[in-house]
């Protein structure tokens, strides 16, 4: 039905032609006759992360949907953690909400339905054809929509390994490394490899977390370096760091921006997530309609194309191209069949369980 | 001037006088209808009015943080229970965590008030004693550049010079030693929080110092005293005012900080306020936030009642300095 970019590296020519093919299939996408009884509102803003992540959301979904609509988008790059209070407060207190759209993590996502302040998406022509993963987990309705999945691989500094990636988590316990590893600072993305590693089994997750803070202890002996998307970006590039647990992105940013900066899914697994794009209750009616019509357009397989591809993250929307420097990779799922490989916590024992790991983190680290 | 008066009192002189006159007068009795001379004995209180409103609406925050902290977290609804409880209290001073992260807390702040008053003390007291006008020039411009700057700036700064490939350790490369960790370290921490208290200390001390007659200073000279025994025994008492006020100040900012632990500290080094930002952002634990927070407020009122009480509240006001200790 839409022509599909074959890679990343999308000639300008080309992409204006998809723009324009686009805006003249988007009033079948939008449901035209329904969007002109809504008024425009001047922009609809959307809560993103920095670096890599604005800037593919901005190439992939936001720059095309002012095209098509005439609407700004606005990116707002408060911290993920920092705008829920806000969102909840605005909500509790019958305030409009500070942003139109959130993009958030899937457990952040699922806290915030829980509390019963997203809308539901139910209605979006785009939830059609997208793959199972794309469901929330453990709520009623569309409370939430996943838009792609990623793994927390384990990302290495080339000149540190040479000759082969590093083989197990524990690499990362190495003290030839003290002071050149790296994890979130909350420990996000290591709780079901370090559980592995530290001895145990994936299966006892939450029940026996012993092995995971065995794992953390003897981690917290190497001084790792805790920070957030950016940091580990940066860190690679100013030669900080030669390990770090991170999402894909964040090492392939570094990787193309010129540092020899690889990654591995090392024997004991490595965590699969996914992020979500959720709309807070309280919008007036027609600023909820547009925000729920660019949710839409980013399940898109335009969209999605040009977006996941930018963040080297395989997307919800199947049937998709994958980025051309990732194909084969073993961090990134070419099928729904490849998830499996992964280790996935699901979202309600994450959404239970998560705060108490990471204050379980926090009080190791700080120890 | 009779005739002037006689003037005015004719009639014309009034609608001769300037619009701003006029205006004043009719400010004047504006006032005298609403606060007649009769209540001028309140006249000091309505000055403390503003100060008063802006601390009550403070403890009106803090009263609301305090009935937040007695709620737990419902995991179910991710809202707080409505039942009160103790149990966040219960919670802050049994897991070894926060009981760590307020020692470090409170020694950094030990540790940066020292270090700040040491460096602070003879600054500002060049800049206030030097008679060269260039040098006063230079060491106010020196003071002020970095107060422009912000905390967050100044923090990435550090991070420039301090680390692996920055200015220190490319200097230290060139002269055969490798490199080393200054940044996400405690003591890089203590480091970008000294550089940052630096002007405040300096202009909390500066008009104390100001204020201490140089003749005072001569006349000891003059007495044989060396200048090691007129700091001693003349000006460090006098500037006892100054030292007090900048050494709070610096201390209740320092254990209240939360930019410099954050991007100075690698994620290990944390103050309580990145512990209460953790609590309420990363956790979404408003009660145990809330909870936090009214500790380090307790903490940090009780650490400067305690400086109170030891140095004397009078030590703040100027008075107290004109009484030197001077030993014969």
């Amino acid at each position: 039905m839409h022509s599909k970019p074959r890679n990343l590296r999308l000639p300008r020519r080309r992409f204006l032609t998809s723009t324009a093919a686009t805006a003249i299939a988007a009033p079948y996408l939008l449901r035209l006759p329904r969007a002109l009884a809504q008024e425009k509102p001047a922009e609809i803003i959307v809560r993103a992360w920095g670096g890599v992540w604005v800037e593919a959301l901005k190439k992939g979904v936001s720059d095309p949907f002012t095209a098509m609509t005439g609407i700004e988008v606005r990116h707002d790059l408060t911290e993920d953690n920092e705008i829920r209070p806000k969102i909840w407060a605005a909500v509790d207190q019958g305030r409009m909400p500070p942003i139109h759209v959130n993009w958030d993590t899937t457990t952040n996502a699922t806290k915030s339905a829980l509390r019963g302040v997203t809308e539901d998406l139910g209605d979006l022509a785009n939830l059609e054809g997208l793959l199972p993963l794309a469901r929330p987990v453990g709520l009623e309705g569309w409370p939430l929509v996943n838009v792609y999945s990623y793994a927390y691989v384990l990302a290495y500094s080339q000149k540190a390994f040479p000759e082969r990636a590093p083989e197990s988590w524990n690499a990362m316990l190495d003290s030839a490394f003290r002071k050149r590893v790296a994890m979130y600072d909350d420990g996000i993305g290591l709780f079901a490899p370090a559980q592995i590693a530290g001895g145990g089994r994936f299966e006892d997750i939450p029940d026996n977390m012993e092995p995971c803070w065995k794992y953390f202890r003897a981690l917290k002996a190497n001084e790792p370096l805790l920070g957030e998307d950016p940091d580990f970006t940066n860190w690679f590039q100013n030669h900080e760091i030669d390990l770090a647990c991170t999402i894909i992105s964040n090492a392939r940013e570094a990787r193309q921006n010129g540092i020899a900066v690889s990654w591995t899914v090392p024997r004991e697994g490595a965590t699969l997530d996914t992020d979500a794009l959720w709309i807070p209750k309280g919008l007036p009616e027609n600023e909820l309609y547009w925000a729920k019509q660019y949710v839409n357009f980013a399940l898109s397989a335009e969209a999605q194309q040009v977006w996941c591809n930018a963040l080297g993250l395989p997307p919800v929307r199947p049937g998709l191209e994958p980025p051309a420097d990732l194909v084969g990779d073993i961090a990134y799922p070419a099928s729904e069949a490849d998830l499996d490989r992964f280790l996935r916590i699901p979202t309600p024992v994450l959404v239970e369980h998560e705060s108490s790991w990471f204050e379980k983190v926090n009080e190791i680290m700080q120890g | 001037m009779k005739s002037c008066r006689a003037d005015i009192g004719a009639g014309g002189g009034r609608a001769d006088r300037p619009v701003g006159l006029r205006l004043l007068d009719l400010a004047e009795r504006l006032r005298a209808g609403l606060f007649p001379a009769r209540f001028s004995v309140w006249t000091p209180y309505l000055y403390l009015l503003p100060a008063t409103l802006i601390t009550g609406i403070l403890a009106i925050g803090l009263v609301e943080m305090a009935e937040t902290s007695l709620h737990v977290l419902n995991r179910a609804t991710f809202r707080l229970d409505p039942a009160y409880t103790t149990a966040n209290y219960t919670a802050v001073f049994a897991k070894p965590v926060y009981l760590h992260i307020m020692l470090k807390t409170g020694l950094a702040a030990l540790l940066v008030t020292g270090f700040t008053l040491l460096l602070a003390f003879p600054y500002a007291y060049h800049l206030v004693r030097t008679p060269h006008h260039r040098l006063r020039r230079f060491l106010l411009i020196a003071l002020f550049l970095p107060f422009l700057l912000g905390q967050v700036i100044r923090a990435y700064g550090w991070l420039i010079v301090l680390g692996k490939q920055g200015l220190l350790n490319a200097a230290l490369e060139l002269i055969g030693l490798g490199p080393v960790s200054l940044i996400y370290t405690y003591s890089g921490v203590v480091l970008g929080l000294v550089q940052y208290m630096l002007p405040f200390a300096v202009l909390l001390l500066a008009p104390a110092l100001t204020a201490i007659p140089h003749e005072v200073e001569l006349a000891s000279h003059s007495l044989g005293a060396t200048p090691w025994r007129t700091f001693r025994h003349i000006v460090l008492p006098l500037a006892r005012p100054g030292l007090v006020a900048a050494g709070v100040v610096v201390f209740t900012l320092t254990v209240t900080d939360f930019a410099m632990p954050e991007i100075m500290g690698g994620g290990a080094n944390d103050f309580i306020a990145n512990a209460i930002y953790d609590a309420f952002f990363q956790l979404s634990d408003a009660g145990m936030g809330a909870a936090l927070g009214i500790v380090l407020t307790v903490f940090a009122s009780l650490i400067v009642a305690v400086a109170f009480l030891l140095v004397g509240v009078a030590a703040l006001g100027h008075g107290a300095q004109q009484k030197p200790r001077v030993r014969p």
